[in-house]
């Protein structure tokens, strides 16, 4: 993978299923259309609109990898798998996406409904062993996940029996008593007999945009980041917030109070009292109602394609968390 | 690792030969099942595993198992029996080399346990002093380490004797391993949301029979047949123990005041003795042999030269009762009380069975973290605790 490396900055993006079409769709967004190379090489692509972008098409957990190793500058992967791969240290969570919601739960048979916690587990799982000489078989491709939280919970009588694919079968299956999974509706669980225990929700996970610590920030590749964060910022601010263009008669008493209770600012002010605002989406109307109320004959709101602003938080969150090291 | 360390290792086993303590060098790649089965999960996670296809191995995290396996190997098996190894150990670490060296020494099937149990802790002190010690410093005595020490033993048979049920004994042991406050393993947490009270309400005072009726039907109305390795008894059976739990029965005031006052025991080890037998006076146990141990145990430890005055007994320091069956003991260096032991270890009398030992053999050892006793500079107290 660090052959990647020098061609261009690398952006990892998941190369199949729904994972694939939101990050894509996320990109798109933000006027960074994903496109791929075609033929042999369809592993690589580029990203239009921003020049000096190596797109590598990989699975989410190589892309966890491939940004711990430093082989990537940017991907896009599930927290989940960041928490599992323990790369916390390597790789920053610039922002979560809003798409790929899973969360990571522990889930025990329907039948013993004597366990609804944590606590229970514990205290079954020590009486399992003092009872059969065998601990407890926990099912799961979260390993250290499951080490992590079942160490914070105090369960210790347990072992793991590790799952690559259809982990919520191993119970009926056998193969384990409880597993570890990752679920979006829980429905998948409930099929298979198993329920959530309720203090068993071990991580709330969705897809985020991740950069490597470790990947060379030359000055170059961070002038790429820092295009394309900015668009992905413009494009959420627009998202966030609506335009509100008005003509007052007068300003009213207390009227910067009043903006900053609506969390809007004064973008500008133009002659015969006309201004423009800028308000968070769900405040605008709101805001327009009162406008309306101190004298506005009408108020447009505007919602535009991009916002871009001075300042750029994921770029500057970015150059915060790089070691001084990399950034030569 | 540094030569000096090396010649360190070499001091160390001619001084524990020169001791009777015959030197073992268990192989580095261990076959990994022994571990796999006999550990936590937490352990597990730690191992350096390989595989060449037919069996899996680990690289020794520790040299008590491979030891123990090499004397029941051995034609001493089932007799007296003492060893010491020194060497690199196997250990996934954050942030730290996986290879770090430790010496230990483990003592095989003597019954005069409290002479051995002395005895062991007296080597494992002076051979961290004499033979891994910075060299520029003066020779040390048992008074530069803060000893603490426990006896698993004790509370076994103080368990034993209360006759707690087994949600009460499995509350105190896994709350003692976890370093649970006393009042938090009294009282259990109750989560409202959680809370079976009225089936637990219902459930009070019922026979065994009867709630296994119950259950099995509550289970047929909701149509679960899949019980994923638990029986419907169990489930009922433990419906039960919380019922008991919540009630409190099997653990009156009489008993935990006892443990409190047992557990509230600390201190200089003569007095705790004292004060122990006072306890197990006012409550009317009988725990006199087990209290003769514990006094011959000190006057061992008085005779090899240990300074009682360094040590501290806490009732509560039971260590890992799964594993440990009776002294346990840690010692840091006097300069830095606050940092992870640098010799640590205990009585473990089952551990020759679960490996295959037709009878039980008593056993006792010590591991010393060379690494802990000479930090490297700039070495943070995070780092000498992985």
């Amino acid at each position: 993978m660090s052959a990647f490396i020098g061609a261009g900055l690398v952006l990892a993006v998941p190369s199949k299923g729904r994972l694939q079409e939101n990050a894509n769709a996320f990109f798109g967004r933000a006027g960074l259309t994903v496109t791929q190379g075609r033929g042999a090489r369809d592993y690589r692509g580029a990203l239009a609109g921003v020049e000096g972008v190596e797109v590598a098409f990989l699975s989410a957990s190589e892309i966890v990898k491939n940004l711990a190793s430093g082989a990537a500058h940017l991907g896009v992967t599930g927290e989940d798998l960041v928490r599992e791969a323990q790369a916390e240290s390597r790789v920053t969570l610039l922002t979560p996406l809003g798409f790929g919601h899973a969360n990571v739960v522990v889930a025990v048979p329907q039948a013993w409904i004597d366990v609804r916690t944590m606590a229970d587990l514990e205290d079954v799982a020590s009486a399992f062993r003092a009872r059969r000489g065998e601990r407890m078989r926990v099912a799961t491709k979260y390993v250290n996940t499951t080490r992590a939280f079942f160490r914070q919970k105090g369960v210790t009588d347990y072992h793991i029996v590790e799952s690559l694919g259809a982990t919520e079968g191993a119970p009926a299956a056998g193969q384990a008593e409880l597993i570890v999974d990752i679920t979006s509706t829980g429905a998948t669980l409930e099929a298979n007999g198993l329920k959530i225990l309720d203090d068993g929700v071990i991580l709330r996970s969705q897809a985020n945009l991740v950069a490597s610590l470790g990947a060379g920030w030359t000055p170059q590749w961070r002038e790429v980041a820092r295009k394309i964060l900015s668009r992905i910022v413009a494009e959420g601010e627009a998202r966030a917030t609506r335009e509100l263009i008005a003509t007052l008669p007068r300003e009213p008493e207390g009227f910067d109070a009043r903006l900053s209770a609506f969390g809007a600012r004064l973008s500008r002010r133009a002659a015969e009292g006309r201004i423009t605002l800028f308000a968070p989406r769900a405040e605008a109307p709101a805001l327009a109602d009162w406008l309306i109320g101190q004298g506005a004959e009408d108020v447009i709101v505007r919602q535009s394609d991009y916002v871009f602003t001075a300042r750029n938080p994921l770029y500057e969150l970015l150059i915060a968390s790089l070691p001084e090291a990399v950034k030569a | 690792m540094g030569a000096g360390q090396d010649q360190g290792g070499e001091a160390f086993l001619q001084k524990l030969e020169a001791a009777g303590y015959l030197p073992c060098d268990p192989a580095i790649l261990q076959p990994a099942n022994v571990f796999l089965d006999l550990s936590g999960e937490d352990m597990r996670g730690r191992l350096l595993l390989a595989s060449d296809g037919a069996a899996d191995y680990c690289l020794r995290p520790e040299f008590t198992i491979p030891v123990s396996l090499a004397y029941l190997a051995s034609p001493q098996a089932g007799g007296p029996a003492a060893f010491s190894c020194h060497g690199p150990v196997f250990r996934q670490r954050p942030a730290l080399a996986p290879e770090f060296l430790q010496a230990g020494l483990e003592n095989f099937g003597r019954d005069d346990r409290e002479a051995a149990d002395a005895e062991i802790l007296a080597l494992a002190l002076e051979a961290a002093s004499e033979s891994f010690g910075d060299s520029s410093k003066p020779r040390r005595d048992s008074g530069d380490w803060r000893i603490r020490v426990g006896d698993a033993g004790l509370l076994t048979a103080l368990l034993e004797k209360l006759e707690l049920p087994p949600v009460w004994l499995r509350r105190i042991r896994g709350g003692l391993a976890k370093g649970q406050k006393l009042d938090v393993i009294f009282q259990p947490a109750r989560d409202e949301a959680a809370d079976h009270s009225g089936v637990l309400a219902a459930l009070d005072g019922a026979d065994k029979a009867g709630a296994r009726a119950l259950v099995e039907d509550l289970l047929k109305i909701a149509g679960i047949s899949a019980l994923g390795g638990r029986t419907s008894g169990e489930i009922a059976d433990r419906f039960l123990e919380q019922a008991e739990l919540r009630s409190g029965a099997g653990l009156d005031g009489a008993k935990r005041a006892l443990l409190a006052a047992f557990f509230a025991v600390e201190g200089h080890p003569d007095e705790a003795s004292a004060r122990l037998r006072r306890v197990f006076a006012t409550a009317g146990l009988d725990l006199a042999s087990e209290m003769d141990c514990f006094d011959q145990r000190l006057n061992f430890l008085a005779a090899r030269g240990i300074d009682l005055d360094a040590i501290h007994f806490s009732a509560g320091f039971a260590r890992n009762l799964d594993y440990y069956t009776g002294f346990v003991f840690e010692a840091v260096e006097a300069g830095a009380p606050e940092s992870a032991p640098v010799v640590a270890g205990g009585r473990y009398d089952r551990l020759l069975s679960t490996l295959g030992a037709r009878s039980a053999i008593p056993a006792v050892g010590a591991a010393i973290w060379i690494e802990r006793l000479n930090p490297l500079p700039g070495m943070s107290q995070r780092e000498r605790e992985q």
